[in-house]
């Protein structure tokens, strides 16, 4: 598979969420994503309703818990970043269930903010990308029922299977809807049960 | 009674691209004897000197002896962004500051470093903006090969692509090489509205007198029809580039002869001097202060230093060597640093055309 093209987000304006309590991790990250062109606020210990409003999130891997994010664990809105001192098994184990997308390691420097806010970005999009394509495949492969029923009634018309199908086609493209939208509304225009509306 | 103040001088004064190196010393050495000769300042600087001689792998262990060994906590040095990004870790370890007077390609700001001369949005971003309009969208991008090549080179490609022009091909050169025949060969074949040259040191002198050569065969490659564009090629090294000079769009901070902005030979050597004069004005009338980290001694003293990034406000010239000199062709007073390109980012808008 071609690998998506990589954006290189523009920063500028951006708001960071730092979630770790007060400590000099907390003031280099600030300065690098200052110098960056982010906005950033600090808080501890729990995201507030702010975070929706946010792009990124850095988040305290050693001290954070379940239930410190407003959303349902590991699906963030937002690209996370993890803030690992401690390179525990659990600790990274836990980070990553929390949803991370990028670690970046304490005690924070003079320098990995801007690779760090790249790479999640970038993973973020990809999952987010990924997930659509599989609900898409997932959708259509469920409707592939009413695709054969479509083509069965089209054929019943005294069509040979292929010529049914590439009049199924041209239909939906007439129609401007999908493949599988088409199909429904064959069958349900034959009276015949939409697969959709029997599953839901 | 002054005080002494130790200031490192990391500068290769031998190597492929000690004609900056020289630059950027005599500026930085006026600046020296400038501060030491006032009687209004409580202070004078020591230099302390170390030639790396070009070689990069000679950078961090002398950066620890002007830092370490000689205890010193400023200095002035590195003209490739390769050679920065190898003192950088010893300059966070000791503490120190890096006064840095060479045009770079942005997207750093550290803590421990001073960026004195320009970055994209003051050089190639304004040069790229003058050069489509006059003389069309088809590029070609050449370069010596790190990351002052890399990112100038990617920087570009987005920009004229998303100005609706095309990148016709992209070739570098190890640094030293002067091996530029098969990037002439490929610029013949493309016939390229403007050349971008990112190239460094003899790779640039080999490069441009080669095209010069094209240009006399084929007029379609004379300056004035095709022109070489550079972010860093100054005067001090039109010596070196001679006739193959003629006709070479530049963008800087500085051009020899403009008004108000003291007498120097090149940007380089500006830079340099104003890095000198800042810290020197900085650490005056504040005893103690030449020990204390950047971040406490630019903390609410004004000036010409970003907080924040480091980075600096900077005139933005674009000129065009004729007769061996540099001649102004568009000029910005004032415009901020910005390296990462978050603060001044303009959205290019596309070029309409007028349909009759």
């Amino acid at each position: 598979m071609k690998r998506r093209a990589i954006r290189i987000p523009n920063l500028g304006g951006a708001q960071a969420i730092i979630l770790h309590r007060p400590h000099p991790t907390v003031q280099a990250l600030s300065r690098q994503l200052t110098a960056i062109g982010l906005q950033v606020v600090q808080t501890w210990p729990e995201l507030g309703p702010e975070a929706l409003a946010a792009d990124y999130i850095f988040f305290d891997a050693d001290m954070g818990h379940d239930g410190m994010f407003p959303w349902e664990p590991g699906q963030p809105p937002i690209p996370m970043i993890a803030l690992i001192g401690s390179e525990a098994p659990g600790r990274i184990e836990w980070s990553l269930k929390v949803g991370s997308h990028a670690q970046l390691l304490k005690p924070v420097g003079d320098s990995g903010a801007y690779s760090a806010l790249l790479i999640a970005r970038d993973a973020f999009d990809a999952q987010k990308a990924l997930s659509a394509e599989i609900a898409d495949l997932r959708r259509r492969l469920e409707e592939r029922q009413t695709v054969v029923r479509a083509v069965t009634l089209l054929a019943a018309r005294g069509k040979s299977d292929a010529e049914a199908y590439a009049q199924l086609r041209q239909m939906a493209m007439a129609w401007r809807i999908s493949f599988e939208d088409a199909a429904a509304r064959i069958v349900a225009a034959q009276g015949g049960a939409d697969d959709r509306s029997e599953r839901r | 009674m002054k005080r002494q103040i130790k200031l490192g001088l990391l500068l290769s004064r031998s190597g492929s691209y000690s004609l900056i190196s020289e630059a950027c010393r005599s500026g930085a050495l006026a600046a020296i004897a400038r501060v030491n000769g006032d009687p209004d300042l409580d202070l004078s600087f020591v230099p302390v000197e170390r030639d790396p001689g070009g070689n990069i792998d000679a950078y961090a262990p002398l950066c620890e002896e002007i830092l370490r060994d000689a205890g010193a906590r400023h200095m002035v040095g590195c003209v490739t962004s390769w050679s920065r990004k190898e003192v950088i870790p010893t300059v966070e370890k000791y503490g120190g500051t890096l006064w840095y007077a060479v045009p770079y390609e942005g997207f750093e700001a550290s803590d421990h470093v001073v960026y004195t001369h320009a970055c994209p949005n003051q050089h190639l971003l304004p040069l790229l903006d003058w050069v489509m309009p006059a003389h069309g969208r088809r590029a070609y991008l050449t370069g010596s090969n790190y990351i002052w090549g890399w990112e100038m080179n990617r920087l570009a490609r987005e920009r004229i692509t998303a100005a609706g022009g095309e990148v016709l091909g992209e070739r570098y050169l190890p640094i030293g090489s002067r091996d530029v025949g098969r990037m002439i060969e490929e610029v013949r074949f493309a016939r390229p509205d403007f050349i971008l040259n990112s190239l460094i040191g003899p790779s640039s002198y080999e490069f441009m007198a080669a095209y010069r050569a094209l240009g006399l065969e084929d007029a379609a490659f004379r300056p004035d029809r095709c022109p070489v564009l550079s972010c860093n090629v100054t005067e001090c090294e039109l010596p070196a580039l001679g006739q193959a000079a003629e006709g070479l769009v530049a963008a800087g901070p500085y051009f020899r002869g403009a008004p108000g902005a003291g007498n120097f030979g090149s940007s380089h050597e500006a830079a340099a001097f104003s890095a000198v004069m800042e810290l020197a004005r900085l650490l005056a009338g504040r005893e103690g202060s030449e020990t204390w980290p950047l971040s406490q001694l630019l903390a609410g003293r004004g000036g010409i230093v970003d907080p924040e990034t480091h980075h600096t406000v900077l005139p933005v010239v674009i000129a065009r060597v004729e007769g061996g000199a540099f001649r102004t062709l568009k000029r910005w007073e004032a415009v901020a640093g910005d390296p990462y390109l978050t603060r001044s980012r303009s959205i290019p808008t596309p070029s309409l055309r007028v349909v009759s």
